[in-house]
């Protein structure tokens, strides 16, 4: 039998093969020292010199040809073998085995760490400061008249500490930061401060007595009244969605000039539902106060009012939270009950 | 501050009265409208009738037969109220009208005559209580005009919120001034000429307190008649929210509502000698307030006295006994510029809030009280009638004249960016009543009501509202490197590692009280007790500082185990504050952030069937090693410890970088029981500096190309060494070649003896260069050996 014909012929012997091991049988049958192959390779010494490598190469040929016949076919009964076995092995995959449990950050802390990251896309740094604090920061500094009633101790949590000169109390805004911040570095000044703030104020639906503000700075030369506009606009549309329209209304704060307040567009009733429980009906809702920083805070904080001009704006974590996850009752905020918290990841 | 639409009108013509339109305008100057209420008519079909006769009924007496006319043919109908006359002008509701509350009026049959109508009383009509009598009209109102226009319905009134730098704007006056500036159109004043007598003045005004008293106006007024003001006022002192008393005392509070001018009147009768003085209470004085309190005063407080007692406490609140009555019969109209902070004060001090306090502590333009006295007693006279000399007593105690303020044009730019062209910026300031000089810089005169006007950036200002702050472009300016630094990078580390181990985040309240300072046992001299307390706390829960964090963590998981939750961990990260000077600002207490945590229950991975590990003191220090690991922490250790609140086998010391930084470990059962917790609670407090301290750069070690030697070794120890000790000691026997030295297994037994463990520890050993040689690897067992035995150690089933 010629080389030609037995590759032929094994072929079909290749295919018959059922099993790995019937394969194996094949193998050596078609591959052995007593296959066509083997006797083949033996007569090869007994050829003229001249016909040698052409054999050779036709014996090598059809052994190669052979093997790979061989080697898919393992390879196609290997993989049916084991799919028989692996049927028996399959498992309900909708059972929850075992799992690790994984917490999530407080919604307040997802917030403040929205806002900021919102900021630090526009080059905002990002600080912290004392939450006991002085008069001095608190309300002198940011151009609050001596006899301001928001120093009254109705509004404000003093503090047994130190010189009574200095009047230590729980800071009611993030805000003395500004000046503290622009004392320890020079413009231009671009800085968010999230943090806790306090006021004398019992626990009802809508207050707590501490709670967390997010202020915002910035100092520079060539600060205008339509960089706070667009600044504050940019916010809003990060946060709370493009589609959301933003106004500024005049207000007051002793601490800017010109003073605004921002209002984002009701989410609920968009100023259309005379009793919306969101917005009142007047399709607004306050979301930060904000301003020019006012040239007494400039000064006192060791800046050239004349050649320097800034904004500034002060907004409620709770209340940017409340109303965007339509939350009516702050105190869920201190409640830490897990299944608030597990709802926010 | 509510204004009624109607009440505006007679101060401003507006070009558009659409109260969608003015609150768009109010909104865009900074007078935030925080409601718009639309006042309808609770009636239809009520005319003002014209009673033409009356006669008797014939088969009753307690009620007449009036025959009224609208303009149309008469109608007869029965009336009960006898105080009105023939030719009295009323409110008629014609058959068929509907009254308040739903009642439809027909025809019916009193006493065996038809009644057709009805003549109608205020609380008929839903405007009052008052049903004495019915309601009588002014004699001029117009007959058969609809009832309602007669009272000015339907109107719409705004509630109005004022920022606390323009008290000028509290009164309709203010409100139009506003709006004229807004629109560019006039407003104008009411009437103010009192066509008086020449007659002298009567009473004498004496200022003692300058500090506190400005100006004090006062006029007379000799011979009203005391009685109810006419129907539009008392509606529209209602619709303010006051409460109409009678026609004398309702100029007052009409007049304030109008201009802006708190006024008292005082019964002119009942001022001993006639004298008025402004003066400092003496100290123990008494006066019985208009609210009928008695009210001890102090030397801080300024009262109008006569010659004898106080009268009444400045700008605040008058006193009884000097109030206008029914019997009254001449007045004494007060008018006075009064010290804000000396309002305000008083005003905290006595707690008495007014429509007067309100706008005093503000501060009230110091040139408007003979304004306003004169539109006072021109009133009066109008609705009480009497006699008064046509002066005024003006006492001066300081004069205020109107400011200048000087504007550069480039000011305004340099703040608004050129926005605002600049002939625009001088005609709005003209708008708002300013006057204004010069090209540039423009030299503003600012009258004495305005005195939040003071520097160039007031004027911008004004220039940007009135421009509108819709009408600026926006804007953004970018910082010129932002992010967060390393320690907040670190922080936010520290959170996902700890929410990742199951933890969730908790914020709580920055307060604890002293009970949890028994229930942490805490020793006399701990820093714990060292609390900072509030001076003016608003209840006991509010009034200590915070110490530790674990009180507060303690509370939330017995607050969600009493809601079904089982399996808690949770975590916060925050100041404390301690009764030490801070080193970064030694004028404020210490306040350093610390971590805490609190777990029960379970924790960790859980299978089904058998749940999560439960907690003890592994849990604790688990969740440290987890945390050092996470943050790339590597030279710290733990150490046994009994920290207070904690249980006393079952604490650890954590020290990093050698210095202490906090405690992990299982809570002493006692304080957990005094926070109704029950079984093994997990805790740990650290301070947080240190772990957000940057770590060095780590350096690259190439990984070894050589296979590793694995071996395990079990060590009888005596019981108090602890696993830590042998596995440092055995590691650095050949540290540079010790990939791993674990402790796999510990076991207590008979066999062993007792007072000893055994600790069975798994190494694996791999050199950089080479493989091991079989002599290598006999020798690093030898020298493990060694060294285990030099710390007291014996290889397990070796004699000792």
């Amino acid at each position: 039998m010629n080389l030609h014909e037995h590759l032929a012929t094994s072929e079909a012997t290749i295919q018959a093969a059922k099993t790995v091991a019937d394969l194996d049988e094949v193998e050596t049958k078609l591959l052995g020292r007593n296959s066509p192959i083997g006797e083949a390779r033996r007569q090869l010494g007994k050829l003229d010199p001249a016909d040698r490598p052409a054999a050779g190469m036709e014996v090598n040929r059809v052994t190669a040809e052979l093997n790979r016949l061989i080697s898919e076919r393992r390879a196609e009964l290997a993989r049916a073998e084991a799919n028989v076995l692996l049927a028996g092995d399959s498992v309900d995959i909708t059972v929850e085995r075992w799992t690790l449990n994984q917490g999530t950050e407080h919604l307040v802390q997802q917030t403040i760490d929205e806002v900021c990251n919102i900021f630090i896309g526009l080059g905002y740094r990002v600080e912290q400061g004392p939450e006991a604090e002085l008069a001095w920061f608190n309300f002198d500094a940011l151009n609050t008249p001596p006899h301001h009633p928001s120093r009254f101790e109705s509004d404000t949590l003093y503090l047994d500490f130190g010189d009574p000169a200095d009047e230590v109390l729980l800071r009611t805004h993030t805000s003395p930061m500004q000046v503290r911040y622009m004392q320890s570095h020079k413009p231009p000044l671009y800085v968010v401060v999230p943090g806790k703030t306090f006021r004398s104020d019992t626990i009802d639906a809508s207050h707590l007595p501490v709670f967390h503000q997010i202020e915002g700075l910035a100092v520079d030369s060539g600060i205008v009244f339509s960089d706070l506009k667009g600044t504050l606009a940019h916010f809003a549309r990060e946060f709370f969605g493009r589609e959301q329209r933003i106004r500024l209304r005049p207000s007051f704060f002793p601490f800017t000039e010109p003073s605004a307040e921002l209002d984002v567009s009701c989410f609920v009733c968009g100023g259309t539902a005379a009793s919306c429980r969101l917005c009142g009906g007047s399709g607004w809702l306050e979301m930060a106060g904000c301003g020019m920083v006012d040239p007494n805070v400039l000064d006192m904080a060791g800046h050239d009012s004349q050649t320097l001009s800034g904004f500034a704006f002060g907004m409620g974590v709770e209340r940017l939270a409340m109303v965007r996850h339509g939350i009516s009752n702050i105190r869920v905020f201190i409640d830490n009950d897990l299944r608030v918290l597990r709802q926010f990841r | 501050m509510r204004v009624s639409l109607h009440w505006l009108a007679e101060f401003i013509d507006l070009p558009d009265p659409d109260p969608n339109e003015v609150q768009r305008a109010l909104n865009s100057l900074g007078l935030k409208v925080e409601s718009v209420t639309e006042l309808e008519a609770d009636w239809s079909g009520v005319y003002v009738g014209v009673v033409d006769s009356i006669r008797p009924h014939p088969n009753a007496d307690k009620v007449r037969l009036c025959l009224v006319s609208t303009g149309k043919e008469p109608i007869e109908v029965v009336c009960g109220a006898w105080n009105f006359d023939e030719g009295a002008k009323v409110a008629f509701a014609v058959p068929g009208a509907t009254l308040a509350g739903g009642f439809e009026l027909g025809a019916r049959t009193i006493r065996g005559i038809e009644s057709r109508g009805m003549i109608c009383s205020e609380r008929e009509l839903g405007l009052g209580a008052d049903h004495e009598g019915i309601l009588v009209l002014d004699p001029d109102t117009e007959l058969g005009k609809p009832f309602e226009e007669v009272v000015d319905l339907p109107d719409y009134v705004l509630d109005l919120e004022i920022t606390s730098n323009r008290p000028d704007q509290m009164s309709m006056l203010g409100v139009a001034r506003e709006l004229a500036a807004f629109y560019g159109v006039p407003y104008r004043l009411p009437p103010v000429e009192v066509v008086g007598t020449d007659g002298a003045l009567r009473t004498t005004v004496r200022v003692d307190d300058t500090d506190g008293c400005y100006r004090f106006v006062a006029r007379e007024l000799f011979g009203v008649e005391v009685k109810p003001s006419p129907l539009k006022i008392r509606q529209r002192l209602k619709a303010a929210g006051i409460r109409p008393i009678s026609n004398i005392v309702d100029v007052t509070n009409y007049v304030m509502l109008e201009l802006g001018q708190p006024l008292h009147a005082f019964d002119f009768d009942r001022l001993a000698k006639n004298e008025i003085v402004v003066r400092r209470a003496q100290a123990g004085e008494k006066l019985r307030t208009l609210d009928g309190v008695d009210r001890a005063l102090t030397e801080a407080d300024l009262v109008v006295a006569d010659a004898e007692t106080a009268t009444g406490l400045a700008g605040t609140m008058g006193g009884g006994d000097s109030e206008v009555t029914s019997e009254t019969k001449n007045v004494v109209i007060e008018a006075a510029s009064w010290d804000a902070p000396t309002v305000l004060h008083m005003s905290k001090r006595h707690a008495i809030r007014t429509e007067a306090s309100a706008r005093f502590e503000r501060g009230v333009d110091p040139n408007l009280p003979p304004l306003a006295a004169a539109r006072a007693n021109r009133l009066m006279m109008e609705l009480a009638g009497g006699t008064s000399p046509s002066e005024a007593i003006d006492v001066v105690a300081r004069a205020f004249v109107p400011a200048t303020v000087s504007l550069p044009l480039a000011e305004v730019d340099r703040l608004l960016g050129g926005v605002v062209p600049r002939p625009e910026v001088r005609r709005l300031l003209e708008r708002l009543d300013l006057e204004v000089e010069g090209d540039d810089p423009l030299v503003v005169t600012v009258p004495t009501r305005r005195r939040d006007l003071e520097r160039p950036a007031d004027l911008v200002e004004e220039v940007a509202r009135l421009y509108g702050y819709d009408s600026f472009p926006e804007s953004i300016p970018t910082g010129p490197a932002g992010g967060y630094n390393d320690e907040q990078h670190r922080h936010q580390s520290l959170r996902r590692v700890l929410t990742g181990a199951g933890l969730y985040q908790a914020i709580n309240l920055s307060f604890s009280g002293t009970e949890d300072l028994a229930a942490f046992t805490y020793p006399a001299d701990h820093q714990a007790r060292l609390t900072v307390r509030v001076s003016n706390p608003l209840n006991e829960e509010l009034a200590t500082l915070r110490t530790s964090l674990l009180p507060g963590l303690l509370r939330t998981l017995r607050y969600n185990l009493n809601r079904g939750s089982r399996d808690l961990g949770i975590f916060e990260t925050g100041r404390v504050f301690i009764h030490m000077p801070w080193e970064e600002d030694d004028r404020l207490p210490y306040q350093p952030e610390r971590l805490g945590f609190a777990v029960s229950g379970h924790l960790g991975p859980s299978e089904m069937g058998n749940g999560a590990r439960p907690v003890d003191l592994f849990t604790a220090t688990a969740l440290w090693r987890i945390l050092a690991t996470g943050l790339g922490l590597d030279d710290w250790r733990l150490e046994s410890a009994a920290p207070a609140g904690y249980h006393p086998g079952r604490a650890a010391r954590v020290l990093l970088g050698g210095r202490e930084i906090g405690y992990v470990g299982e809570l002493h059962p006692l304080t957990a029981a005094a926070y109704d917790l029950q079984g093994r609670i997990a805790v740990g407090e650290v301070e947080l500096a240190p772990l957000l301290a940057p770590v060095r750069r780590w350096e690259l070690v190439e990984p070894s190309s050589f296979p590793s030697i694995d071996f395990d070794l079990s060590f009888v120890v005596p019981e108090e060494m602890p696993a830590e000790e042998l596995l440092t000691i055995t590691r650095d026997v050949a540290s540079d070649l010790c990939e791993r030295a674990q402790l796999f297994d510990e076991y207590r037994g008979t066999a062993l003896g007792k007072g000893k463990k055994a600790l069975a520890i798994t190494y694996r050993f791999r050199a950089p260069d080479h493989t091991f040689s079989s002599d290598e690897i006999a020798d690093l067992r030898q020298r493990l050996v060694a060294a285990a035995r030099a710390l007291g150690a014996t290889l397990r089933g070796e004699k000792a």
